[in-house]
This record gives structure tokens, C-alpha cells and sequence, in this order.
């Protein structure tokens, strides 16, 4: 591999991120709703139910707590120890549910930066004379995935920051004490978070550098956010219970598809190929 | 420094190179021309190995293009027509950036060619500003920033203006007398061609249709050669002698034989009978001789 070249590439794709608001800007609203508009609307709506929780709101907390995987474990001594409804639903609606969909930050942010890394390049008519260099295809795709992994990685551990800034700024008046994150988010974000940028980057940059237009790409990509969905569901209807081992094992299972797709996609790479298909 | 033997190349049904072969040897400078759609562009492709023939073989500095691809492209300076520059990155960013792709390690190497080009002032603007010249001096300087031993330059003046013309054909020529770098330039302006270009290879909807030095070329067109003189000899009727013969202006004849070895004898014979001040062989050109073989080629 060509570190030189690859550190090259990723630096000056960057760059290009740095310097285009269309990309950027997108990237971060999906960040700033998920981890700041979201938990201080919910606080404040868990704070105006008041101490004793009841109608729609408190149906919705009573159906959650009696879903049977949380009839036992640790969760349930963690609720059980906890003192009100409001502290109950906080505990509840940040630590838990909140969880799958944090995961839809990275998913964003690596898909809009990743779809643009080849068919971008071909768009503003670029691809050849990146492809007329003797670089190998190997460092340029590597090139192509750290530079939109280290935004994504970058904005997902931003937003969790921002995110448990807020749910514990605005649920002081409840807890009066951190209460966010707990120990479920460490595999989340260290180890399910960068895997499922990685996987979707992957998937992106792979279909960047087959279609022909940005467009294209990004319509071709939208399926990846089809388990997420199917994990928030899960998590809704008590199916599945996104708890540490349970974060741990997803975690492990998205690395090896990330380098069995690595691996697959690398070994498929071919520059006359590419070329010939998107370079007119 | 290039060998191409028996190279196919058919995007779908059309065939747009069709068993081309030619040598190119090292420290030459060879025109590749053709009319638009004739297989140069595709050629150039090949040659850096980012177009997979068909079949034939292609090698470049002794290396085969597809199996040693990197080491093939470490090896060239390219200028295509159509790959852009970085548009959101100053002139001396984008050479920065091909300076990493080719591991260029001498940075001074950017300033040199910066200057070299002209662009000095303007080093610090995004190349997206750039007008089409400076586009191009650009793209040539990057061309040049590995100091590759081969130089594959599709219409590398397109765009220039006269000066930019003249500085550019200058530098391929102390590139090549200086340095011994083998160049390969495409180009619609034979004229220019001619004043750097020590043979060419004329291709056309993907064939040979002949290569050679100029006066190789010329000799294998078809047709009569046309001679004019300026001479004091007066003229009456169509001929002199048995050679047919027409006045011009400005005490011209102009004569009409059948072979470029006719001349001398006939040259001979009006200096006999008349003062002889100047002789031109015409259509001996690259533009008329470009014509004429391709004229030839199509009528076949």
C-alpha cells in the first residue's frame, strides 16, 4: 500500500469537505436534531409531565416497563431504584431508547461524504488524472474510505458529547446528578459506532465507483438505513434488548462483514474498469 | 521507449483502434495524428494502461502496460484534454497534491515549474479561477513534476495563446534535446507539429494509415509532384517540353511530374533554357501530405 499516496488523498478529500458547505451542512443538521433539538425537547416534555406520570405519555412508559426483557436484569434494578415516573421515563427514553437511534448520526454522515468520493471526482472531471497516477487502486480506495470514516467517526463522537452535554444540562432538574450515558454506550460508540461507519462507508464508496451521478449513488444507498429502522423497531417492541453484550456481539458481527467486505471490494477493484465506465 | 503491436480496442460495436502498431524510440519526439474519432485519445489511454485492449501488447519502457501498470504511469508525464484540475485548490495545491500521488520529494521542484509556466502570480488562486491557458500551463507542470523519461501531450496548445504556444513547443523541444525525453504529442495543428516532431504515425478510424519522417510520409503519397519555380522563362501553351506547366504570378511556373525524381532533370533543362531563382517542391507539407495519405487511405 501507498501510505503516502493514501494520506494524500484523505487529506486533500478533506479538505474538500472543509471547503464545501453543501457537504458539511447536511452532514451536521442530522447530528444537531439527534443530539441536541431531541433530548431537550424530551426533557423538557418529561419535565412538564410532572412527578406522577399519566395519559398517552405515561400508557407509553407503563407498556415500555412491562415489556418482558425488561422484567429482569440489570436494567430493571437501575429503573427500580429509580425514585419518580420522571426519572424513570428519563432513564428510559435517553439511555435506551435513544441508543438505535444515535446510530443513524454516523449512518448519515458517512454516507453523504462516502457517495461522492469516486463519482464526485468524475462529476468535476478529476477521476482520470487520479486514475493516470501510479497509484495502486488499493491505497486510492483505503484514501477514499479514511477520508470519509474520519469525518463521520469524528461528528458521531462530537454529537454523543453534545448529546449527553444536554440530556444531563437538561434533565439536571430531575436526576439533580449525571445520569447519562451508562455503560451500554460504551460498546455503542467505541466499537457498533465506527463499524457501522465503516460498513456503510464501505457500501457507499463501493457504489460510488460504479455510478454515474451523485444522485444516483446516494438513491442506490438509502437501503442502509433499513436495519437501523429494524433495530429501533425491535428495541420499541421489546424484541431485543440493546444492552452491553448485546451492543458487544452486534459490534463484533459488524467488524467481521467490515473486513470480509473489505476484502471482497478490494480484491474486485479494477482501474480499467473503473475507467472505462466513468471516464468519458 | 513504447512498443504497440497488433492493438484492438472495441467500445461495444464500434471499433475505435483496430490492429494499430507502431514504435516509438527513446528520445523521439512522434506526432500522433489523426482525424477526430481516429483512435488517439483511446491510444494514449492504452498507454498508461487505464484502457484495456482487446487484444495485441503493448509495452513501455520494456514493461507491459497491464501486468507493470504503476510502474508504467511512475514513468509518464500525461495531459489529456479532458482531466481537470482540483477546482477548489490553489494552482500550487494541485501540485502539491501530484507531487504525493508521484512521490516527488524535491519541493522546490513545484516552485521551479510554477515559474517555469508563468504562474507565479497567480500560484495562490484555486484553479478553478484559472482561465483556460493557465488551466493548461498548469496541467503541464504537472505533466512535468515527476521528470518522467515520456511525455504523452494531447493537444497540449489547445487553448494557448501565441506566446503560450511558442513557450510550450520550446520546452518540449529542451526537454527532449536536453534531457532525452521521449514525447508523444497529439495535435490538430499540424503546422505546429512539424516544428518539433521527428516522425509521426497518421492514424485513422483506428489504422495505420502511415508512419514516418515528413519526407518518408511525403514520398508515399499518391499522385503527381508539383513543382513550382521562379524563373524568367517565358511560357507559351500548357506544357514545356512534355511536362505540364501553368503560369502564377510573380514569374512563376508552376510544373506537374510524376515523381519526385523527375525534378532534378527538369530543373537541369530550365536552367539551360532560362535563370533559375528559387525551387519549391509543394504539397510536401505536413497538413498537405496529411491529406493526401488520408485521402489515399480512404479510397482504399
Amino acid at each position: 500500500m501507498n501510505r503516502r499516496a493514501v494520506r494524500a488523498i484523505t487529506r486533500k478529500d478533506i479538505i474538500s469537505i472543509a471547503s464545501n458547505i453543501q457537504v458539511w451542512l447536511p452532514m451536521l443538521i442530522i447530528p444537531l436534531i439527534f443530539s441536541v433539538v431531541y433530548p431537550i425537547g424530551l426533557a423538557f416534555v418529561i419535565r412538564a409531565a410532572g412527578n406522577e406520570i399519566s395519559g398517552d405519555f405515561g400508557e407509553i412508559l407503563d407498556k415500555l416497563e412491562k415489556l418482558p426483557l425488561l422484567s429482569s436484569g440489570s436494567l430493571r434494578r437501575t429503573l427500580d431504584s429509580l425514585v419518580t415516573d420522571q426519572q424513570r421515563a428519563a432513564y428510559l427514553m435517553f439511555n435506551y431508547l435513544m441508543s438505535p437511534f444515535f446510530l443513524m448520526i454516523p449512518l448519515m454522515a458517512a454516507s453523504t461524504i462516502s457517495v461522492d468520493s469516486f463519482v464526485g471526482e468524475k462529476e468535476r472531471g478529476t477521476l482520470e488524472g487520479l486514475l493516470l497516477s501510479p497509484v495502486d487502486m488499493q491505497s486510492m480506495f483505503i484514501a477514499k474510505v479514511l477520508a470519509s470514516l474520519v469525518p463521520a467517526v469524528t461528528v458521531s463522537l462530537l454529537s454523543f458529547v453534545l448529546l449527553a452535554v444536554c440530556a444531563n444540562a437538561f434533565a439536571w432538574p430531575i436526576f439533580g446528578r449525571l445520569f447519562f450515558p451508562n455503560i451500554s454506550w460504551a460498546p455503542l460508540i467505541l466499537l457498533v459506532m465506527p463499524a457501522v461507519s465503516l460498513l456503510a462507508v464501505l457500501i457507499n464508496v463501493f457504489v460510488s465507483v460504479r455510478v454515474s451521478t451523485f444522485q444516483a449513488g446516494y438513491q442506490m444507498t438509502g437501503f442502509l438505513v433499513l436495519p437501523v429502522v429494524a433495530l429501533m423497531i425491535m428495541q420499541f417492541t421489546g424484541l431485543m434488548l440493546l444492552d452491553a453484550k448485546m451492543l458487544l456481539a452486534i459490534g463484533v458481527a459488524i467488524i467481521i462483514v467490515d473486513y470480509a467486505l473489505l476484502k471482497i471490494i478490494v480484491g474486485r477493484l479494477d482501474r480499467a474498469q473503473i475507467f472505462e465506465s466513468q471516464v468519458r | 521507449m513504447i512498443r504497440v503491436e497488433d492493438v484492438t480496442k472495441q467500445y461495444g460495436k464500434q471499433r475505435a483502434v483496430d490492429a494499430l502498431s507502431f514504435q516509438v524510440a527513446p528520445g523521439e519526439i512522434l506526432g500522433l495524428i489523426g482525424p477526430n474519432g481516429a483512435g488517439k485519445t483511446t491510444t494514449i489511454r492504452m498507454l498508461c494502461g487505464v484502457v484495456r485492449p482487446d487484444a495485441g501488447q503493448i509495452k513501455v519502457a520494456g514493461l507491459d502496460v497491464q501486468e507493470q501498470g504503476d510502474d508504467v504511469r511512475s514513468r509518464i508525464g500525461v495531459l489529456t484534454e479532458t482531466a481537470e484540475l482540483y477546482s477548489n485548490l490553489s494552482g500550487l495545491d494541485n501540485l502539491r497534491f501530484f507531487a504525493e500521488l508521484y512521490g516527488v520529494d524535491d519541493l522546490g521542484r513545484l516552485d521551479e515549474l510554477i515559474d517555469e509556466f508563468g504562474l507565479s502570480v497567480h500560484k495562490d488562486k484555486k484553479a478553478g479561477a484559472y482561465s483556460t491557458g493557465m488551466k493548461k500551463r498548469l496541467g503541464l507542470a504537472r505533466a512535468l513534476l515527476p521528470r518522467p523519461p515520456l511525455l504523452l501531450l494531447d493537444e497540449p496548445t489547445s487553448g494557448l495563446d501565441p506566446a503560450g504556444i511558442a513557450m510550450v513547443l520550446e520546452e518540449i523541444e529542451r526537454l527532449n534535446s536536453q534531457r532525452g525525453v521521449t514525447v508523444v504529442l497529439c495535435s490538430h495543428v499540424l503546422h505546429q507539429l512539424e516544428t518539433v516532431c521527428q516522425r509521426y504515425v497518421i492514424i485513422d478510424r483506428g489504422r495505420t494509415v502511415a508512419q514516418g519522417t515528413l519526407p518518408e510520409l511525403a514520398d508515399m503519397c499518391p499522385g503527381p509532384t508539383v513543382v513550382e519555380v521562379e524563373t524568367d522563362y517565358p511560357l507559351e501553351g500548357a506544357t514545356y517540353g512534355s511536362v505540364p506547366a501553368k503560369r502564377l504570378p510573380a514569374g512563376r511556373i508552376q510544373f506537374t511530374v510524376s515523381g519526385r525524381d523527375e525534378v532534378p532533370g527538369l530543373i537541369r533543362r530550365l536552367s539551360q533554357d532560362a535563370a533559375v531563382y528559387s525551387v519549391e517542391l509543394k504539397g510536401r507539407d505536413l497538413q498537405s501530405v496529411y491529406f493526401r495519405l488520408l485521402e489515399g487511405a480512404g479510397n482504399e
